[in-house]
């Protein structure tokens, strides 16, 4: 029976890829790319990576889904009609073209398919059982967690995650670069619809708490500070729909120390130990458990921040580009 | 390995530079920079630090929380990682000097760019990472980190050509990654053990491992803007602004660069074939002659200068079917492994320096001048001697003539194409040369040529023109130190082996 359900994910997978690629309008491809990540989420939980299925679902189709849908408001009103034109434009030219590059498609599928085909003889010669999930057992009792994931993300290889902490903010600070640092101009006027308070009203204590509940969770179960962060970054946006533009209220230094929070604090106190003449990362086995909390916890408030503030960015870098095309 | 000592300089090569660059973002233009300047001035301090402390104690490692490989992660600083953290330092703070001065010029104009400082910190930090990195994921996770400032840095200066390169940018530095990550997860699904010092040891031939490297060295080499995946180079590194230009030229494609190196040399031996070296090598020979005639035929000085990487990377990738030996012979009996090795290593650091040169002095030209097309090149000498000085200095080492470390590198790799017989490559190497020579040559011409017309050349700060001439002195300067250098690297162990490639699968395959 779960061979047959692991079969219709795999197909499932598959098809809403190739679904997306193809669709014909934006907003299909966008629809069917939100599907395909719940799809792959389900198909990690099948793998027994419930860790990894949460995030998915969270980045993937959650907010990949609304930054997709935020840079789709700007396609609509001009989708119908160039979309048409590019129909038009795109038949004309495949029926011209459409002999000439017989041959180099054909050379092409026939690569890319030669190339699966080692790729799948090369995955499925893998042997079973290796990996260090032995090895992460063993030592689970002197991370301070009993999760092994977390055991891993937060001390085994705290350097990797810490590293990749500092990745997130680098995704805003490639935002910055692109458009110039917009979070701290005046606030968009707030939009008064009654629908949208309620719903913030009901949503923000509920996203608040799921997201204290899995980053707490994390120490002996599934969950943690990157789905937590991505949880309370939802509260953010919603805030920001909504017509709360938290960021213009903090001070520009306040919103710094959010967004650097987690990354400092796991440096620092790295450093700490470090000049204790521990090395890097390293922290005392009775503490560990305490220590992985105050960093996952700080580690999620900084996550929270840079999600909101990339989105938030991106979406008023759009309200003010149609202004200056207004210009010209 | 555990025995080696331990230090704390790895770990703070990797944190300072990332603390200081998020002190930087607390502050507004003025005080970004003077915090930025500060920071790299004290990476530059700690990096030299490093450098003696593995010349005295010989290499260094960091077992980062503790643990131990294969679940820990452990850093490792050998005398070539040492090599190419002190090649970074110098580089980079002479980049860093010349981008406070050209900034400050700049915000003038346009308001300065504060993100510049806290990007190239973390850049830093994660080439410092990379070179001391001794562990396949987190290697991916550094390269992650590079590209990511890479790509912000290439974009910066908002112009709509560098906003087109830079997405190309991106989207190849992505594809890179997903080709090395999937590799990653092969070798770790077949061995269990993402150590580089580990998988050297246990790693078996088989299909798995032999498409692993295969996919690896593709995410690689379009990483390195290895022929053909050089595509994306001339645009993104010409449309940037000069002092990124010139950190991504000289420093950012020599990070992929180096786990090639590493991976080919200490992991991949048993899957390696005389074959692979051999193909690797016709893409580097193919970019040194294309690059080199792409370079000649351009009309803008950036357009030449970063058609002129395609092809000093070319070299990069000659050097290595000179380290994969063929069946039967030795590393031993093999003598011209020591001169592959100080080719490669001199190309790095000759071409780090000239190549910054070279394009902190053309930021310095579109300065004066407001474009950098070269025909308004004429009677440069007579308006800027320092860049024209600058611009003839570093060419001669681009081109390999003698006494500069483009010299010494050519020669070398001359030397260890003969020795080793493979012929071939030799005719390769002289007509990269001579095209070199072309375009260097005409460069100069026209710097030396009478003015047709009276080109509003604006006055530049002095000390922009001095930063770029030391850079290119240091290209010369480097040859002096050659004897003690070489000596140090071959107390690495990688340094001066080569793969005995179907010698060493041979005997996996009896057992």
């Amino acid at each position: 029976m779960s061979i047959l359900i692991d079969i219709l994910l795999a197909i499932l997978g598959v098809y809403l890829a190739m679904q997306s690629l193809l669709a014909s309008r934006l907003s299909q491809s966008v629809f069917l790319f939100f599907a395909f990540g719940l799809a792959l989420a389900l198909a990690w939980v099948r793998l027994g990576a419930v860790d990894v299925a949460i995030t998915e679902a969270a980045i993937a189709a959650g907010f990949l889904g609304v930054l997709f849908l935020d840079a789709l408001r700007d396609f609509s009103p001009r989708d119908t009609e160039e979309q048409q034109n590019l129909t038009t434009v795109q038949n004309s030219l495949s029926r011209k073209e459409s002999k000439s590059l017989l041959l180099p498609r054909l050379a092409l599928v026939l690569g890319l398919g030669l190339f699966l085909l080692i790729a799948l003889e090369a995955v499925w010669k893998i042997p079973e059982g290796g990996g260090l999930t032995a090895a992460a057992e063993t030592l689970l009792p002197e991370s301070g967690v009993e999760h092994p994931v977390t055991a891993v993300l937060l001390n085994f290889r705290a350097y990797d995650t810490w590293l990749e902490i500092g990745v997130i903010l680098l995704g805003l600070l490639a935002v910055f670069a692109v458009g110039g640092i917009q979070i701290y101009r005046k606030p968009i006027a707030a939009a008064d619809d009654p629908l949208m308070r309620q719903v913030i009203l009901f949503f923000t204590p509920v996203l608040f708490l799921f997201g204290a509940f899995l980053l707490y969770i994390g120490k002996s179960g599934p969950g943690g500070a990157f789905q937590a962060g991505v949880l309370w970054g939802a509260i953010g946006i919603l805030l920001h729909f909504g017509g709360i533009p938290v960021y213009s209220w903090v001070p520009r230094w306040l919103g710094h120390l959010l967004l650097t929070l987690g990354l400092v604090f796991f440096l620092l106190l790295g450093f700490l130990f470090m000049a204790a003449g521990d090395n890097l990362f390293e922290y005392p086995p009775a503490y560990a458990g305490l220590l992985i909390l105050i960093v996952e916890t700080l580690a999620a408030i900084s996550i929270a921040a840079a999600l909101t503030a990339i989105f938030a960015n991106l979406n008023q870098m759009k309200k003010e580009q149609p202004n200056d095309t207004a210009q010209k | 390995m555990t025995e080696l000592p331990i230090s704390p300089y790895p770990a703070l090569l990797v944190g300072l530079p990332i603390l200081m660059a998020t002190l930087s973002l607390f502050f507004r233009t003025r005080g970004e920079a003077l915090v930025g300047l500060i920071g790299a001035l004290l990476t530059t301090g700690l990096a030299i630090m490093a450098f003696v402390e593995v010349v005295q104690r010989g290499a260094v490692i960091h077992i980062l929380g503790g643990w131990e490989p294969p679940l820990g992660i452990l850093l490792r600083m050998d005398p070539l990682a040492a090599v190419f953290i002190g090649m970074t330092a110098l580089v980079g703070v002479f980049i860093s000097l010349y981008a406070w001065r050209y900034f400050r010029a700049l915000e003038t104009t346009t308001g300065g760019l504060p993100l510049f400082w806290p990007l190239w910190l973390f850049l830093w930090a994660g080439l410092n990472g990379l070179f001391l990195s001794n562990d396949l994921f987190n290697l991916f996770v550094t390269i992650e980190v590079i590209g990511i400032c890479a790509v912000a840095l290439a974009v910066l200066s908002g112009k709509s050509t560098a906003l087109s390169a830079g997405l190309r940018y991106l989207l190849a530095a992505i594809t890179g990654s997903m080709a090395y990550l999937f590799g990653v997860a092969l070798i770790y699904g077949s061995t269990g053990t993402l150590d580089l010092g580990l998988l050297g040891q246990v790693l078996e031939p088989g299909t798995t491992t032999t498409f692993a490297l295969l996919v690896i060295t593709l995410g690689l080499m379009i990483k390195m803007a290895g022929f053909p995946f050089h595509f994306w180079l001339p645009p993104a590194h010409s449309s940037a602004l000069a002092p990124v230009s010139a950190l991504l030229s000289a420093l950012v494609v020599k990070g992929a660069f180096y786990i090639l190196l590493r991976l080919w040399m200490e992991v991949f031996g048993v899957s390696l074939t005389y074959a692979a070296g051999q193909f690797i090598g016709i893409a580097g020979a193919i970019a040194v002659i294309w690059g080199s005639w792409q370079a000649f035929m351009q009309t803008s000085l950036k357009l030449i200068v970063a058609h002129s990487s395609v092809a000093q990377l070319g070299y990069l990738l000659m050097v290595f079917p000179l380290l994969i030996l063929a069946p039967g012979v030795t590393a031993d009996s093999a003598d011209w492994l020591s001169s592959a090795w100080t080719a490669g290593i001199y190309q790095v650091i000759s071409h780090a320096f000239a190549k910054a040169s070279f394009f902190l002095s053309a930021g310095i030209i579109i300065m004066a001048l407001g474009h950098d097309r070269i025909e308004s090149l004429r009677d440069l000498v007579g308006h800027m001697r320092i860049t024209a000085m600058a611009i003839g200095i570093a060419g001669v080492s681009l081109i390999g003539l003698p006494p500069s470390g483009g010299f010494m590198a050519k020669w070398m790799l001359l030397k260890g194409i003969f020795l080793s017989g493979q012929w071939w490559w030799a005719p390769v190497v002289l007509a990269g040369s001579l095209l070199t020579a072309g375009y260097v040559f005409m460069l100069l011409r026209l710097a030396f040529a009478p003015a047709r017309e009276k080109e509003p050349f604006r006055p530049v700060p002095k000390s922009l023109e001095v930063f770029a001439l030391l850079l290119a002195l240091g290209s010369f300067l480097i040859v002096f130190p050659a004897d003690s250098l070489i000596q140090f690297l071959e107390s690495s162990e990688v340094f001066g082996t080569g793969v005995e490639s179907i010698l060493k699968g041979g005997v996996h395959g009896n057992n």
